[in-house]
């Protein structure tokens, strides 16, 4: 019905996690709910803008391919 | 020439300025501010201000000290030594910047202070926790900001504020109607005589309101002996004292006088000298003759109740209890005493038939609790219950004779630990569940549902919780139905058309659109001065005035003089237009009610208001063409004329500014109103609240749990004016759709409507859901709840990720930081986060529930309130499509509401001359019966507006009977080239025949109703069944069936359908099928006998079914028997068979096999319910049996 991930094309930065060292130190990148700006924030780090402080974060949009059958 | 420019009508350019700019001096619509004003400033009452003291420092004052007493000196006779405390100071701090899924809130600290036993004098700053502060209120971050500032702070550019945010929830305080504050109302009720012996049903009633806004009702009953009973409640707890001795104790009045204060020199009034003499008399045998022995008298009755410091002397109590509990909005002693007098003549009125009783359901005697004020009423409370605890737990120490030092910091301190301080923590309950938790009950009627959630289904809904205004709890289970009168009283107060069908009708209200209530007390200290020398009688002189010639002038429950009723008009006169031109300083929103002497009818007087909690109401004054504020108790005697065209001269004193003020922000948002049936224009209220529209421009940034969005809104063609005013473009509601009122192909019978499929692919109705998922680690099952995390986001070592090594399915929705992709598609049961177990190390999974396919839309992290902690909570968006289906609900704005039955093919749609197709098509009987002239007028202008560009002005009573509008609008469609009233010749889509009718074709609003079929159907052939009945389960949730109910029984049983009554109740419910004995008829006495080896060789031969199955009862019945006839074999004796006491309903024809004893059994389909009723009677020791044939 839907292919979400269509199989040829892994997502560039799981190939890199998967291989190396313990997963929990992952480095995402965040926007910042009040000011926008980009944080990385690692896995277990707390979550607070770097510019402004504020506590709530977006994750960004995902950067792998969606595409939905159109029906 | 070139044609002249023409003003644009839809101001498109004008609302995107708007919207790119906003402005940032002031708010894009400022009347959107206007209307929950009364929220905001009564919560900034709370708060003291430049010129006047806040409610909570009023309150604080009115609370009063507390002293205890360390009992050191119990020998010597003395009470020891004494400490007073009291509350000084209350502050509440500026909340925290506006959070998600938290609680708005400020910090609030008291300053305790106490003086020790050598008068020493030392406070103590205590905090109370978190209080939850009003948004945009004087405590809030956003107060007064302009449109532009709030935008910067991703808030509604409209945001107008006047709710709470409790747990991410907007909770508001919803008007309550009060009895109108400090007026002496007379009732007449039956209930009163059963209060005991000699009561009567006849009382006098008022509420008296402390300047703190905390209220104390008294009543004054009327005894069969002539005599009156002054009532009060303290503490939720009633008691009646005799109005002679309030009357003594408070200015020890002589007999005489209070004679003389009765009578008015009415002395020829032998109704009035015989009650008046009954009551000076009944009250000889108290032997209290001076104003302080009555004092003593009170106080020694109440000094156990009022918990007054034990050194007090009884007069001391007595007074207290005056100045606490009798007519508390007034202060001074001789205050009190001429409006207990007042009241005392106002019922003897009421008793001899000379004045009627007041309606207590009419909004002339009602005004409003005002959120502000409730708050302020609850943290009053809360303060005194401190002071309180405080109190009791110092004597509980001396009575167990625990070491009580009142110098002795450290025991203090000890005490103070004892008590809760945490008054935030309460208001924040209160605000969530709406619950009041009060020892006193603060003199209201009821104790929840004071809160309701600010939907933000669509705008309309929003703005409508903020006007919505509730009779009470109380009212919704009287059986009576004379509170849901309409009144005419209530006329440009209460919108007669916006009020609920169904249970809540007439109770829950809306404010009329230009009703304002009264938030600031006025400044009318000069004003009995200014009534005095305008001819005015003085009060203090009040023995040597007529009651007959004069009539009582009051303010504010206050009686300030006496005037002859010419007089006294003369003052209201004189008064309003002071007040109108300000003169005097007479302030705008003063109340002049006065009641002329009429036979029969209302007690008379001149009755001032200037208080709060007042509804007014702003109307133009004909004598001298100024703006006046009315309310609703001098409306009543007013002429107030609805058009100037009514004004008839020397009747009329008012006119209205605009006739449609009367009805609230929604009523007046139906187009055409005045030209439908009533009823339409109530149910268009409702659904107008129920459309798919657009909440909120700040989509973004919002939380809640389930928003409705309709992605094509449009802004109507025909809109009343108000439509601008009220910001309704900013948040559209519908779409404007060609409309043909047509039988075309029977599926528009019984309001079904035909959705063109073209117009539906062109996006017609779309709507998105967005529903909220929140993820919070701490509260899965597992979790530490305090210190360090145990569970975190992400994908643990035992998820495969390698694309080659066949990756984890959760790999589909999840990124390594174990939050769903933004963007992705999750069908039910799908991760949505992953998170490791610290203690397991494995992964764990929160699953999507819902039932429909959802997109990941945004994915929120919420950090924790210090900021220092790692991510534990996470806020999901989905969104769920709901493009138009078949059983989709949609309505005009007119009532006429219908469900979409065929998206049918462009192809076959009717089409008119110009080749137009209609977007929906209905059904011409929808118009008869329901008489919705308005949304014909609509469709008319519709058409009309469409092809000239212009928006119509829909405003109700803007025709005449002599200015029609099907003139004014056939005259633009006749411009436009079309006919004239609206019809079109138009042709079949299937045939191509023209049809033997000209049809109805125009444009009308449409608005999609949140009612869809995906979130109703219930549909199910097998699935989960109840374990005890093995009958299908209930409940939409859990895939169960709809009941099959009795009257559907009765249906089916009465046209003869069986079989379909056997398939409905038998096979598709509880079949089964059982062995039932043919001896006994038991359902439950089946036995098994292992014959996988052949039938047993020894003994007689036991008959069995086809498994081995046999009646357990029959055959030890049979073994018996056997037994008893080789007992009498053995002995000789004949045995009597016993007699089983089973009744078994079997006639012998059907009976079969009755020789092999042991039972012979037969299968048969019995429901399965009726064997475990079978099971639950014989637990009883009731056998059922069956008679098998």
């Amino acid at each position: 019905m839907s292919a979400q991930q269509p199989s040829g094309a892994p997502p560039q930065n799981r190939g890199q996690a998967g291989g190396l060292a313990p997963p929990q130190k992952e480095l995402m990148e965040y926007s910042c709910a009040d000011c926008g700006a980009t944080n990385e924030i690692k896995s277990r780090e707390p979550i607070r803008c770097r510019e402004c402080g504020h506590r709530i974060m977006y994750k960004k949009r995902t950067r792998r391919m969606v595409q939905f059958e159109a029906r | 020439m070139p044609a002249p420019r023409r003003q644009p009508t839809f101001n498109t350019l004008a609302r995107e300025e708007a919207f790119r700019n906003p402005p940032s001096k002031d708010a894009t619509y400022p009347i959107l501010n206007e209307f929950v004003a009364p929220h905001i400033e009564s919560f900034n009452n709370l708060f003291d201000d430049a010129d006047r003291r806040g409610l909570i420092s009023l309150g604080v004052e009115n609370i009063g000290k507390r002293v205890v007493f360390d009992g050191s000196g119990r020998e010597s006779g003395s009470w020891g030594n004494r400490m007073q405390f009291w509350i000084e100071d209350v502050a509440i701090g500026r909340p925290m910047a506006r959070e998600r899924l938290t609680s708005y809130r400020g910090k609030m600290t008291v300053k305790l202070c106490w003086s020790d036993p050598q008068g020493q004098r030392h406070e103590m700053h205590k905090e109370c926790g978190m209080i939850p502060i009003m948004v945009r209120s004087v405590r809030c971050n956003i107060a007064g900001m302009s449109s532009a500032e709030l935008v910067r702070k991703h808030e509604e550019p409209e945001e107008f504020g006047g709710y709470f945010i409790i747990n991410g929830n907007e909770r508001l305080i919803r008007y309550l109607i009060l009895p109108r504050r400090n007026h002496v109302i007379s009732l007449l009720r039956p209930t009163f005589a059963n209060r005991g012996p000699s009561y009567t049903q006849y009382a006098v009633q008022i509420r008296c309101v402390r300047p703190d806004e905390t209220a104390c009702t008294n009543t004054l009953h009327y005894l069969s002996n002539g005599s009156a009973m002054f009532r009060f409640s303290w503490r939720k707890q009633e008691y009646v004292i005799p109005i002679m001795l309030i009357l003594k104790a408070l200015v020890s009045a002589s007999d005489k006088e209070i004679f003389e204060g009765v009578m008015m020199r009415d002395y020829g009034n032998t109704f009035l000298t015989d009650r008046v003499e009954l009551l000076l008399r009944s009250f000889k045998m108290f032997t209290l003759s001076t104003g302080e022995q009555c004092l003593e008298y009170l106080g020694d009755k109440f000094r156990v109740v009022l918990n007054t410091p034990e050194d007090w002397t009884n007069a001391a109590v007595g007074s207290y209890l005056i100045n606490k509990l009798i007519l508390v909005h007034l202060d001074n002693p001789r205050d009190k005493y001429r409006m207990l007098i007042f009241m005392l003549r106002k019922l003897y009125s009421l008793v001899s038939g000379a004045c009627c009783a007041d309606n207590p359901d009419s909004p002339q005697h009602q005004e409003v609790l005002l959120p502000g004020h409730l708050y302020a009423m609850i943290i009053k409370e809360r303060l005194e219950e401190i002071l309180n605890a405080i109190r009791i737990n110092i004597s509980l120490d001396v009575r167990n004779e625990v070491v009580v030092d009142f110098n002795d910091k450290k025991y203090i301190q000890k005490i103070l630990s004892k008590v809760s301080f945490d008054i935030g923590a309460k208001l924040a309950n209160f605000l969530a569940t709406g619950n009041l938790v009060s020892p006193t009950g603060l003199d209201l009627q009821q104790a929840s549902g004071f809160t309701i959630v600010a939907e933000k289904l669509n705008w309309l809904r929003y703005i409508s919780h903020f006007r919505c205004i509730h009779r009470g709890a109380f009212f919704a289970e009287l059986k009576t139905t004379t509170v849901r009168k309409l009144l005419p009283e209530a006329w440009g107060f209460l919108c007669p058309v916006h009020t609920p069908d169904g249970s809540p009708c007439g109770l829950l209200n809306h404010l009329s659109r230009t009703c304002r209530i009264v938030t600031a007390p006025l400044a009318v200290t000069h004003i009995p001065a200014v009534l005095a020398a305008h001819g005015m009688t003085q009060a203090f002189s009040a023995s040597s005035v007529d009651g007959r010639a004069n009539i009582c002038v009051q303010l504010d429950g206050c009686v300030i003089g006496w005037a002859r009723p010419a007089v006294a008009k003369q003052l209201a006169t004189s008064l309003r237009i002071w007040k109108t031109e300000g003169l005097n300083d007479v302030p705008l929103d003063l109340e002049i009610g006065l009641v002329l002497e009429s036979k029969g009818g209302q007690y008379p007087g001149l009755f001032l208001f200037s208080s709060r909690s007042r509804m007014m109401r702003p109307v133009k004054y004909l004598a001298n063409g100024r703006d006046d504020q009315v309310g609703p108790f001098e409306q009543v005697y007013m002429d107030i004329a609805c058009t100037p065209e009514e004004i008839e001269v020397g009747v009329s004193s008012h006119v209205e500014h605009n006739p449609t003020n009367f009805l609230s922000i929604l009523a007046n948002l139906t187009p055409f109103s005045d030209f439908n049936q009533s009823p339409r224009n109530i149910y268009q209220c409702q659904m107008g609240k129920q459309t798919m529209g657009t909440p909120s421009t700040a989509l973004q940034h919002r939380t809640d749990n389930k928003l409705y969005r309709l992605q094509t809104g449009q802004t109507p063609v025909v809109r009343p004016a108000l439509h601008n005013t009220y910001a309704m473009d900013a948040f559209p509601n519908g779409t404007n759709a060609i409309v043909a009122v047509i039988s075309y192909t029977g599926y528009d019978m019984e309001d079904a409507m035909i959705l063109n499929k073209s117009a539906h692919e062109r996006g017609f109705g779309y709507g998105t859901v967005y529903k909220s998922q929140i993820v919070d680690l701490r509260d899965v099952p597992g979790s530490s709840k305090s210190g360090p995390a145990t569970l975190h986001f992400g994908l643990g070592r035992d998820i495969m990720r390698k694309a080659e090594e066949d990756p984890h399915h959760c790999l589909d929705f999840l990124d390594v930081d174990g939050l769903p992709f933004v963007g992705a598609k999750l069908s039910s049961g799908d991760p949505i986060a992953g998170y490791i177990d610290d203690v397991t190390g494995r992964t764990r999974f929160a699953k999507y529930k819902g039932d429909e396919m959802a997109l990941v839309d945004q994915v929120r992290l919420l950090g924790s309130d210090a900021g220092d902690s790692e991510l534990q909570k996470i806020q999901i968006t989905l969104r769920i499509t709901r493009s138009p289906v078949i059983g989709d609900k949609f309505s005009s704005r007119h009532g006429q509401k219908g469900v979409c039955s065929q998206k049918w093919p462009a192809v076959d749609m009717p089409f008119s001359e110009s080749g137009m197709q209609p977007d929906v098509i209905i059904n011409p009987h929808a118009f008869p019966s329901r008489m919705t002239i308005g949304m014909l007028v609509e469709s008319m202008a519709g058409k009309a507006g469409a092809m000239h560009g212009l928006a119509q002005d829909a405003t109700p009573f803007k025709f005449t009977e002599e200015d029609t509008a099907i003139d004014y609008f056939g005259a633009q469609l006749r411009a436009a080239g079309y006919n004239y009233y609206g019809n079109e010749p138009m042709y079949s889509g299937i045939t191509g025949q023209e049809f033997a009718a000209d049809i109805y074709i125009g444009v009308v609003y449409y608005q999609r109703l949140r009612h869809m079929v995906l979130d109703k159907f219930q549909v199910r052939t097998t699935g989960p069944v109840d374990p005890v009945t093995r009958q299908p389960v209930k409940g939409r949730k859990r895939a169960g069936g709809i009941r099959f109910g009795e009257m559907e029984r009765d249906a089916l049983l009465a046209h003869g359908t069986s079989f379909l009554l056997q398939d409905r109740l038998m096979n598709c419910s509880d079949y089964s099928t059982a062995w039932v004995c043919r001896t006994c008829g038991s359902l439950i006495s089946l036995g098994y006998e292992d014959i996988t080896l052949g039938q047993v060789s020894s003994g007689p031969i036991r008959q069995t079914g086809p498994g081995g199955e046999y009646c357990r009862v029959c055959r030890a019945a049979a073994e018996q028997a056997d037994e008893r006839e080789r007992a009498a074999l053995a002995n000789g004796h004949v045995p009597s068979t016993p007699k089983a006491d089973l009744h078994v309903a079997i006639t012998s024809q059907h009976v079969l096999g009755r020789a092999s004893k042991g039972g012979d059994l037969d299968v048969v389909a019995v429901p399965y319910v009726f064997r475990y009723l079978c099971a639950e009677l014989a637990s009883m020791g009731i056998a059922v049996s069956l008679a098998v044939s």
